[in-house]
């Protein structure tokens, strides 16, 4: 085998390196860009779970108020009896907040400061002991305004006076010392400093545990107003945060595997015809069938690991490049922070490098088997390559039914994983039905060109030789599908990001402190700011906004909810619905309008009611325990609507602003849409509505302002920039397609050679055979650009009504851009044909007169 | 040489500029209580009990110590969470006869029910660890560390010791260098010590307390003490302490000898000069490389004694806590004709560093 494989495979790999070339790029490429994302992602998220876990201890498990993470506080008052439980150990209390630090040039720098029992850190969270200056006195920690800074908040901050956002005031802290917690910007006190500092007594963010050895933390029975959350929660919600975005990012890039596997096929089934003859040779010399089928699988498995280990080495280059360039996220906007190492996994690398070889062992199965069943005398006399059985379209058919069968499977670990499967043999199928396709086109178009020459020649031998075309375009057909599929789903997701956009954004300027929730609790306007502005000459209205997030106490993330001016009759006209609005099933239940995600992740019934502990006790925390006992029953919720939202991924609620302020006493207000006066100066209302925010102009300066034209373009940038790679992709998998045509053709042309020298005997000239070539490439690529828009439209339905929602949980409109369809297939069509001329020419410029006499 | 820390800071000395202690009389059960009003206190049991049989004794020491500090930085604070008053506790176990010593820590601020030091009697709780004494005069400590456990009573036999002036105990040549000082030697002490699993019965130890609270003890010159608690064989208790200057010579000395046979009349207090503490052998910590003498002659008006260590690794690391590296041990206690006359316990501060309050 070894000898065979030195001196009769060598051999066609020297003669035609750039066919092998091609295949072995595409396997590469597949495997390194699926290789990288998932490199990038694996660091970006150990980084990032690092620093929470360093951030956050590990405790056994905590204690949360329920309304959302990192700003939900609750009464300290809580603490003697959970700390003095019997199934406790160690009960730390911590008072978080997310605000903005100004830096010596009043730039706002986003903070986490955190106030904890200094004596207790060791024991919890190792990485916050304050490390006070060596001249402190033993003590100074627990001083007034004593402040720890982590190196990111030293580096931003500096070691002196620190001056703090707290609401509409600037507390000043001094810098006493570091801790060593990695990471963003963060700052430690002692908690009574902190509590006193931010005028913040009374009140705990959590409470960690560290539990007595064999005692369940569920043993701990809290007031409604607390929940009980495990300390994995974070990082498996960080996870889950990414996880879609990465799932689509891994299988976009798999697209190029997908694509090396069909061009594995083409470049083997093309070596296995041409070669049919030696192969016959050998075979008559003792070479069994078996040890035929052998041979070409491990060309192929050669081919194929020789592909995955550049492929893995390219990753590992592109990951490093990228983690530099586009962040952990690759540009997905799921982290903060600064660029993470490279985690080198070789488990991963093995993985994704098994991947790519198997990748090209299939494409060579259908070959090696062709060249196992060669009929030997035949194909010694030059008879061989005429394809005997036509396969029937069954199997295929099939397949493209088990394809809709998988479409319409449910997610699996929250990711379209049969979605993706559906896509796949939706493909295999598509590729399966090709030569029935080809005759069910040429039969009818052969009439037509009948006589003409040069064309009937073209279509003729389309018609006749399918399984060859259907060989030489199956890279094509398989990048172009995709291609397609991707174009249509990104250009329908860009036009209902475009009109979600304009129902979201009514007014012409916004206006808001931080675009952060986790620091909407701490920066907002109050009610008689929002009067103030909405006063201001200049201004015809303005609209207030409320932001909170709603901690769920599960490992889902955090549920946001908008508080806006809305009423059930226009609903319609201001939020983006998907479906009717439903009147209350209930007397005095309050409407809610939950995003698409609430449906499937929170049990939100359209025109039910929904009765949901978190809802009810995330609201309502505000008030006092005691006074909303004492005050009436619990508000009653139902969903009046469904609407769109493209920005929460993880479900957001919509409800009317007046009764939320009616429920919750929380008047803050975080956003303000603005509508000023015709011919009205917004510069002016802007610099009067930072004078109304505050006097010290470095709170003034806080105040962000937007217009929705802004925000609107912003946005859309935003989108393309995300989905440049997903073009970029495509155009490489189509240039590989292209790529595996030309080298098809040239490979054709050359042992047709024979058939050419006959065409110069009946009279056709040289460029008359060239054009003949041509039309064959016209007449394939054509097929192939016909069959791949079609699959492509099939898999774009799937990645739009399945992939898309079970991975977003969002829905979009199909919207398909038909011009731009129309490019790319003419595209592709011109250059297989120009492709299949320069082919031929090239194979074609030897006597075609000598040719004919190269017979036996 | 011995290693020397960085000099306490300035600052914190003078933030409440410390005046001479007034000599009172101490009421009794309120001072047994907590004196946050004071910034430094100390209640400290110290003891040692065979829980051995007849033919195998088995030697234990054990200490029992509650620290309160009150910290001027945080006064100013409304927070409940302010660390105004932290509490730090020590245990120690020593197993003599296998020359083993166990010790742990804990520290928290008072507050929420976590660490409680009560000011009407001794009732001191420092989370899961607690010192109470009872109307009858008995002291009830249960303490769970990691390595042991002491569920233990001590019985007063005798009355109180007042150190000093009655009860002022002066620690430096400046006035205000003082304490608050009492003594409660010669305690019974009962109930069990468990340790890797085993539980000893512990029927009839003996014990000492200290409680002792301050404004200001170290004079800027002194870097750490010496100080013997020994309960003699016949009933009488020896007290002695010196206050040491970087350069090892004595700063200030003090103690007390009272003569069991008669209680009241026989106690002497010893005036600094009536007090010499004289080095001998030298044990060098491995870990800290503290220099400790673990044999000392001391000369008391009330006649010279020897005291020898009964194992030379006791020392305590508690940088956790109160921040100090230190050495507290059982030791044996023998007169001039080196006879065997009671055993108690020695403390050594100062040798890892200088000892900050």
């Amino acid at each position: 085998m070894m000898d065979l494989l030195r001196s009769f495979s060598w051999q066609e790999l020297r003669q035609h390196p750039w066919r092998y070339a091609a295949a072995l790029s595409s396997i590469a490429l597949g495997v390194a860009l699926a290789f990288s994302v998932h490199l990038i992602n694996a660091s970006a998220l150990a980084e990032f779970s690092s620093a929470l876990q360093s951030v956050q201890g590990q405790p056994d498990a905590s204690v949360r108020g329920v309304s959302g993470s990192g700003s939900g506080h609750f009464d300290e008052a809580v603490f003697e009896t959970i700390a003095a439980h019997e199934a406790v150990e160690l009960a730390f209390p911590v008072l978080e907040l997310s605000t903005y630090a100004l830096n010596s040039n009043n730039k706002k720098i986003a903070v986490r400061i955190v106030g904890l029992d200094a004596l207790s850190a060791a024991q919890m969270a190792p990485a916050l002991i304050p490390r006070p200056k060596e001249t402190a006195a033993r003590f100074a920690l627990f001083a007034p305004r004593q402040a720890f800074l982590n190196a990111a908040a030293m580096q931003a901050l500096g070691d002196a006076e620190l001056r703090i956002v707290n609401g509409s005031r600037i507390e000043t802290l001094q810098a006493a010392g570091s801790i060593s917690a990695p990471g963003a910007p963060l700052i430690v006190m002692d908690l009574g400093a902190m509590q006193d500092a931010f005028n913040a007594q009374g009140q705990l963010s959590r409470i960690d545990l560290r539990m007595r050895a064999g005692a369940s933390p569920s043993s701990i029975t809290l007031p409604s107003h607390l929940l009980l959350a495990q300390p994995d929660d974070a990082g498996e919600r960080t996870d889950q945060l990414s996880r879609a975005y990465r799932v689509n990012m891994t299988v976009l890039s798999l697209v190029a595997l997908f694509t090396g596997a069909f061009l594995v096929y083409s470049v083997l089934t093309l070596a296995v015809a041409k070669r049919a003859q030696q192969f016959a040779l050998l075979g008559v010399l003792g070479l069994t069938s078996r040890q035929r089928l052998q041979l070409v699988l491990v060309e192929a498995s050669l081919l194929g690991a020789l592909g995955a280990a550049l492929g893995i080495a390219l990753g590992a280059g592109l990951a490093t490049w990228g983690l530099r360039a586009l962040g952990g996220d690759l540009g997905g906007g799921y982290f903060s922070g600064a660029t993470p190492p490279l985690q080198w996994s070789t488990f991963a690398a093995i993985a994704y490098g098994t991947l790519g070889w198997l990748a090209s062992v299939a494409g060579a199965w259908w070959p090696a088997r062709a060249a196992q069943s060669l009929p030997l005398a035949q194909t010694l006399k030059g008879l061989g390559h005429v394809h005997s059985q036509q396969r029937k379209p069954w199997i295929a058919l099939l397949l493209i039914a088990f394809s809709a069968l998988f479409s319409w499977a449910p997610p699996l670990f929250g990711m379209p994983i049969a979605a993706y499967f559906a896509v796949g043999l939706l493909l295999v199928g598509g590729m399966g039905l090709l030569p029935w396709g080809v005759s069910l086109l040429y039969d009818r178009l052969s009439p037509l060109v009948a006589t003409k020459a040069l064309p009937m020649l073209a279509v003729e031998r389309a018609r006749r030789m399918r399984e060859v075309a259907v060989v030489a375009v199956s890279g094509v057909v398989a990048a172009l599908s995709l291609g397609v599929a991707l174009t249509v789903m990104v250009s329908s997701f860009r036009v209902s990001v475009s009109t979600w956009l304009d129902t979201m954004l009514p007014a012409p300027l916004y206006t808001r402190l931080t675009s952060s929730t986790q620091m909407a609790d701490g920066l907002y306007f109050s009610p008689d700011r929002v009067q103030a502005i909405a006063m201001l000459p200049g201004v015809q209205r303005v609209e207030g906004i409320r932001l909170r997030n709603l901690n769920l106490g599960s490992t889902l993330p955090d549920v946001q909810l908008i508080a806006r001016p809305i009423k059930l009759q226009n609903a319609a006209k201001t939020l983006p619905l998907v479906g009717e609005i439903f009147q209350p099933p209930a007397a005095g239940a309050i409407p809610v309008f939950v995003s698409e995600a609430m449906l499937q992740l929170h049990q939100a019934v359209p025109g039910q009611i929904y009765d949901q502990k978190w809802l009810v006790a995330g609201i309502k925390s505000t008030q006092s325990a005691t006074e909303s006992i004492a005050n009436q029953t619990p508000p009653v919720f139902y969903v009046a609507g469904v609407w769109r939202d493209y920005v929460r991924q993880f479900g957001s609620i919509v409800m009317d602003h007046a009764q939320y302020v009616q429920l919750s006493r929380d008047e803050r207000i975080n956003d303000l849409a603005i509508w000023p006066q015709a011919n009205a100066n917004t510069l002016a209302i802007q610099s009067q509505v930072r004078q109304l925010f505050s006097e010290d102009t470095a709170l003034a300066n806080l105040v962000e302002f937007a217009s929705s034209a802004e925000i609107r373009s912003i946005s859309l940038k935003m989108f393309d920039r995300s989905f440049a790679v997903t073009y970029w992709l495509q155009a490489v998998a189509i240039a590989i397609g292209l790529f595996g045509i030309a080298t098809s053709f040239s490979a054709q042309v050359l042992s047709r050679r024979k058939e050419f020298g006959l065409l110069a005997h009946l009279g056709l000239t040289r460029s008359q055979i060239l054009r003949v070539v041509a039309l064959e490439g016209a007449a394939w690529t054509a097929i192939g650009a016909i069959a791949g828009c079609m699959l492509g439209l099939l898999v774009s339905l799937v990645l739009i009504h399945v992939v898309n929602p079970q991975s977003f949980r969002w829905t979009m409109d199909m919207s398909i851009p038909w011009l731009r369809l129309l490019y790319l297939a003419a595209a592709v069509m011109l250059a297989g044909t120009i492709t299949a001329w320069l082919a031929g020419r090239a194979a074609a410029s030897r006597d075609a007169v000598l040719a004919v006499k190269e017979d036996w | 040489m011995l290693r020397r820390a960085a000099l306490l800071s300035p600052a914190l000395l003078a933030w409440r500029e410390a005046l001479a202690l007034p000599t009172k009389a101490l009421s009794f059960p309120r001072e047994h209580g907590s004196h946050p009003a004071f910034r430094t206190e100390w209640w400290y049991l110290t003891g040692y009990a065979d829980v051995g049989t007849r033919d195998q004794p088995r030697l234990l020491g054990f200490q029992i110590t509650f620290f309160r500090s009150r910290i001027d930085a945080a006064q100013s604070l409304k927070s409940r969470f302010a660390a105004q008053q932290i509490l730090f506790a020590h245990a120690a176990l020593t197993d003599v006869s296998a020359q083993k010593h166990w010790h742990d820590q804990r520290i928290a601020r008072a507050g929420f029910g976590i660490a409680t030091a009560a000011e009407q009697t001794t009732d001191l709780k420092l989370r899961d660890w607690t010192l109470q004494r009872n109307a009858g005069g008995a002291y009830t400590s249960r303490i769970t560390a990691k390595d042991f456990q002491f569920d233990l009573q001590f019985i007063p036999k005798q009355p109180l010791l007042l150190q000093g002036e009655r009860g002022l105990s002066r620690k430096g040549p400046e006035a205000k260098q003082a304490s608050y000082y009492y003594s409660q030697p010669q305690l019974t002490a009962k109930g069990r010590i468990t340790h890797a699993g085993q539980q000893s019965a512990v029927k009839a130890g003996i014990a000492w307390l200290d409680h002792e609270w301050s404004e200001e003890i170290l004079h800027p010159e002194a870097v750490g003490w010496d100080w013997i608690g020994m309960n003699l064989f016949d009933g009488s208790s020896l007290t002695a302490f010196q206050l040491r200057r970087m350069d090892c010579s004595a700063l200030w000395a003090g103690g007390s000898f009272r003569n069991a046979i008669s209680a009241t009349s026989a106690t002497t207090i010893f005036q600094p000069t009536e007090v010499s503490f004289k080095a001998g052998e030298i044990w060098v910590s491995p870990s800290s490389a503290g220099r400790y003498p673990i044999q000392w002659q001391v000369t008391t008006l009330r006649g010279t004694f020897t005291i020898r260590s009964l194992m030379n690794s006791q020392e305590l690391d508690s940088r956790s806590s109160t921040g100090t590296v230190y050495w507290e041990g059982l030791a044996d206690l023998l007169d001039t004709q080196g006879r065997l006359v009671g055993r108690g316990y020695l403390e050594m501060t100062g040798y890892a560093g200088r000892l900050q309050i």
